[in-house]
């Protein structure tokens, strides 16, 4: 027997409070009587003994049994029969890494699907499925118990977050589709109902933990190597926590410092004055549910170069910047910029141009057209003044804003959240946009024509340009799951994996997509060897307080798990219905004063 | 204006009644009850000598003639009856309502006055306990005092504790003549109460008769089934109890076994007894169960 809808039997834990109104009723009614001599001889005052046994009469039990009928009723109960054809979808996502006692999620989760395969009957079929990357079967032939578990061993948790996914629809669709008696998903979610065919195994309880959710690496400016880092550390938990921040260069601590991360904050980290290493990495000493999360990876620019691509239908007026040191300049018309090949690029200037889609690459707009995805353009102004500036950022670092004229702008309408950098009474000159991890900025004038010439706080504004976008450069990590862009890759070029796996790399196939585990991915070719950092980023697999639950309707796979379910909870109710009518004849509403005023009418008759 | 019960039908039926007396009480003038005088009636008593002074007419010639002695009849006088009728005043007697109890006790002592008055004999009110004030009324003598004696226990309000022994004591005090006494109670009491305010009627050589007046939720209570705190009319004592199916059986066991013992006691006692539940019928229990029990001749 099975509940369709377990959740109304949470109810029965409300049956105790049945007894409430037998216990009010404890405190004796009150009769004023002619004598009291009669009752002496009774027994009196026995109530008055505060621990005496609570006398239930057998209208008690009656209504007892016919909430808890009528909650069993609500639960929708079916009888069942063993399914033949069974889906079991396995979620494999990074907090099912999680440890419970000494037990991961995932090893739980790997025991109740044993377990379920165990109690199929003979010659059923099963089907396994994983949640991470995507909703996918795992092999290609359909498992018997028996190769059911030992495909179970074979599976692991990956780095990654849960895709989006509807899984009402999704289980449903898979159990009409592919016929199956049975959906099992066993995840660390809890399920909020059930359906026809879909059932789902929650395994693991809400933890508390601590997780890293940010390495940054800054690599100073282009003039002057100063490489330092800020790491940010999160607490999921009620209660504040007090950690050791650990950072490695290239495997080598190079600091350590403790952080009182508040409860459900956020602390961040700095560490100033760090030698260059090919990849850093922090660590937090936290003894908490999920490992994986404790650490985070990232990878610093190892040269002091700047490689911009600029998109402009005019281009003498950027040349300029190639007069900044370490600035590598290339300029493509905005018509060749989809057939250029764009990786190896810290920055992509888009002057009087802006592509169809966001680049993957930081982008600086100037004056883009109309048509772009981030900033609406306002009418143009002649020597608009700047009435404010974002104070203490990196852009706006030395530039004396009482002399910032530029002869001609257009203030910005964002069309995304953005941070206004320098604003004018017209609106935002300068803006910046965070978008898929990449930082662009937008402005509403051109600074290029004043670089090197008389206006000197533009010329200052456009080196702070250049120098913040080689702090992105060169160090953006991935998340997990993210793609790595391979530029051309050639013959015998490959990478390798944080878990020491070498692939090859297949010429014309510019991206590597399997970043399912978390670490340092080494991208080797015949000539250098870059690292790229991938981090878990799901903020969602790090919180493991209270995770989303997952709503099953039971109508969307009704179909396909009518044959093994035969519900009978109408036999309930009919039940619930005879104990009220027994009730109604034991107890009839004529009670209290009424029974007593009939008593009088009846002698009164007789 | 008589109540309700007592209809000139009703009247009417009651003056076809008197009062039966076991003892003989010496009346204050002549009527229709047996006096230990000798006097006048019909009713031969004894002989005596003859004395000069004698009234010749009660010679009885035929023992002369036989013995040649002078010897006088003598006939018992018949004199009237006092009647006092004690009626229970106490809180308790307005359980559950005055007219469900208390009045029900004065309309059963008028209905007796009433029978007293029809035959030209005197009866007096006794309220036992009640309110303070007056609580015995004069003699009354004929029927046209029945107003005055229905309006002396009409006017009394229930109140108050009852210790019956010291309340009888109280009337019996003032008392002059014997005579018959009618006491309405619902005796409601320990026996010990009831017993010695019972003998202190008997030992004032009265001809007792006990009338206990018990309403129906008396005999059958019907309390919320549960814990109940019960609070006593009279003293507000309070008790608490657990009230079922199983107490009301108890209490009414105890409550037959109680009356059981008061009509024991007054049979021992050559006392009338009778039990009234106010929801009978009243007309019944006057002309059917008080004479039953040998109230009425």
């Amino acid at each position: 027997m099975e509940f369709l809808n377990p959740s109304a039997l949470y109810g029965l834990f409300a049956l105790p409070l049945l007894l409430i109104p037998y216990l009010l009723r404890r405190k004796p009614k009150r009769y004023v009587f002619s004598s009291l001599y009669m009752f002496t001889a009774l027994g009196a005052n026995r109530t008055a003994r505060p621990f005496r046994r609570l006398r239930l009469p057998i209208i008690f039990f009656l209504q007892l049994l016919l909430l808890a009928l009528m909650i069993f009723a609500l639960g929708e109960p079916v009888f069942t029969s063993r399914p033949t054809k069974v889906a079991m979808v396995i979620d494999n996502s990074a907090s099912m890494q999680a440890l419970e006692g000494d037990k991961s999620r995932f090893f739980l989760a790997q025991e109740k699907a044993a377990g379920i395969s165990a109690d199929l009957g003979f010659g059923a079929v099963l089907d396994l499925y994983l949640t991470a990357p995507r909703l996918e079967r795992f092999g290609r032939e359909s498992f018997s118990a028996s190769e059911a578990l030992r495909a179970l061993r074979g599976l692991n948790p990956l780095d990654l977050g849960e895709a989006p996914l509807d899984y009402n629809n999704a289980l449903g669709q898979l159990a009409r589709q592919q016929q199956y008696d049975r959906v099992y998903l066993i995840t660390d979610r809890p399920a909020r109902g059930q359906g026809a065919a879909a059932r789902i195994i929650t395994v693991g309880q809400p933890q508390d933990n601590l997780a890293i959710t940010s390495l940054r690496i800054h690599p100073g400016s282009l003039a002057e190597a100063r490489i330092s880092a800020s790491v940010e550390v999160a607490n999921f938990s009620a209660k504040d926590a007090r950690v050791k921040l650990t950072l490695r260069g290239g495997g080598t601590p190079l600091a350590s410092r403790e952080l009182a991360v508040s409860a459900g904050g956020q602390a961040t980290a700095s560490f100033e004055g760090l030698t260059a290493h090919p990849y850093f990495e922090a660590e937090i000493d936290a003894r908490d549910a999920l490992a994986l999360d404790n650490r985070r990876f990232a990878v610093a620019s190892t040269t002091r170069r700047l490689r911009i691509l600029a998109i402009s239908p005019r281009p003498q007026e950027l040349t300029s910047l190639r007069a900044i040191s370490g600035v590598a300049l290339d300029i493509v018309a905005p018509e060749n910029y989809e057939k250029t090949d764009r990786s190896g690029y810290g920055l992509e200037i888009f002057h009087f141009a802006a592509p169809a889609v966001l680049p993957r690459n930081p982008a600086l707009f100037i004056l883009p057209p109309q048509q772009n995805d981030l900033v609406e353009l306002r009418a143009a102004v002649t020597n608009p003044s700047v009435s404010g500036w974002r104070d203490g950022h990196p852009l706006t670092r030395y530039v004396n804003f009482s002399l910032f004229r530029p002869r001609y702008a257009r203030a910005l309408n964002p069309r995304m959240p953005g941070e206004s950098i320098v604003r004018s009474a017209e609106g935002p000159l300068a803006l910046a946009i965070t978008q898929q991890g990449n930082n662009h900025l937008v402005l509403g004038f051109d600074p290029f024509p004043y670089l090197g010439q008389e206006n000197l706080p533009m010329s200052i504004f456009t080196v702070n340009i250049v120098d913040w976008f080689f702090a992105f450069s060169g160090g953006r990590g991935r998340a997990t799951g993210e793609p790595i862009e391979v530029s051309a890759p050639q013959a015998g070029d490959r990478i390798i994996t944080p878990k020491g796996e070498k692939v090859s790399l297949q010429p014309g196939v510019n991206l590597y997509p399997a970043t399912l585990y978390q670490g340092i991915y080494q991208l080797v070719s015949q000539n250098e060897k870059n690292l790229i950092a991938v981090n878990l980023r799901d903020l969602n697999e790090s919180d493991l307080r209270q995770p989303a639950p997952i709503g099953l309707a039971g109508d969307s796979d009704a179909r396909a798990g009518t044959s093994v379910l035969l519900p009978f909870w109408p036999y309930f109710l009919l039940a619930a219905l005879f104990l009220l009518l027994l009730e109604w004849l034991i107890r009839p509403p004529m009670a209290g004063a009424g029974r007593r005023v009939a008593l009088r009418r009846k002698h009164a008759v007789t | 204006m008589l109540p309700e019960p007592f209809t000139p039908k009703f009247l009417s039926q009651l003056e076809t009644l008197r009062l039966r007396t076991r003892k003989e009480f010496l009346g204050g003038q002549s009527g229709s009850y047996a006096s230990p005088r000798r006097g006048t009636s019909l009713e031969f008593a004894d002989y005596r000598r003859y004395a000069p002074g004698d009234d010749l007419r009660y010679l009885d010639w035929g023992i002369y003639a036989r013995s040649d002695r002078l010897y006088v009849k003598l006939f018992r006088e018949e004199l009237d009856l006092f009647v006092y009728v004690f009626i229970d005043a106490s809180a308790s007697m307005a359980f559950p309502s005055v007219e469900e109890k208390f009045l029900q006790a004065s309309h059963i002592a008028a209905a007796l006055s009433y029978v007293v008055l029809a035959n030209h004999d005197h009866v007096k009110v006794h309220l036992l306990g009640g309110s303070p004030g007056n609580n015995a009324s004069p003699f009354y003598r004929g029927r046209r005092r029945m107003i005055d004696c229905v309006e002396f226990s009409a006017a009394a309000t229930p109140a108050g504790t009852l210790d019956m022994p010291a309340s009888l004591a109280h009337h019996l005090q003032n008392l002059r003549r014997p005579g018959k006494a009618i006491l309405i109670s619902d005796f409601l009491m320990p026996a010990a109460s009831y017993q010695r305010g019972l003998n202190l009627l008997r030992a004032f050589n009265l001809d007792i008769a006990v009338i206990q007046v018990l309403t129906r939720p008396e005999v059958e209570p019907s309390f919320d089934s549960g814990g109940v705190n019960l609070a006593d009319s009279e003293t507000n004592a309070e008790i608490n109890l657990q009230w079922d199916i199983r107490a009301r059986q108890n209490y009414q066991a105890r409550l037959a076994q109680h009356n059981s013992q008061i009509r024991s006691f007054c049979h021992q006692s050559a006392i009338h007894y009778s039990l009234h539940v106010t929801d009978r019928d009243f007309a019944d229990f006057v002309f059917t169960t008080l004479s039953a029990i040998g109230l009425f001749k």
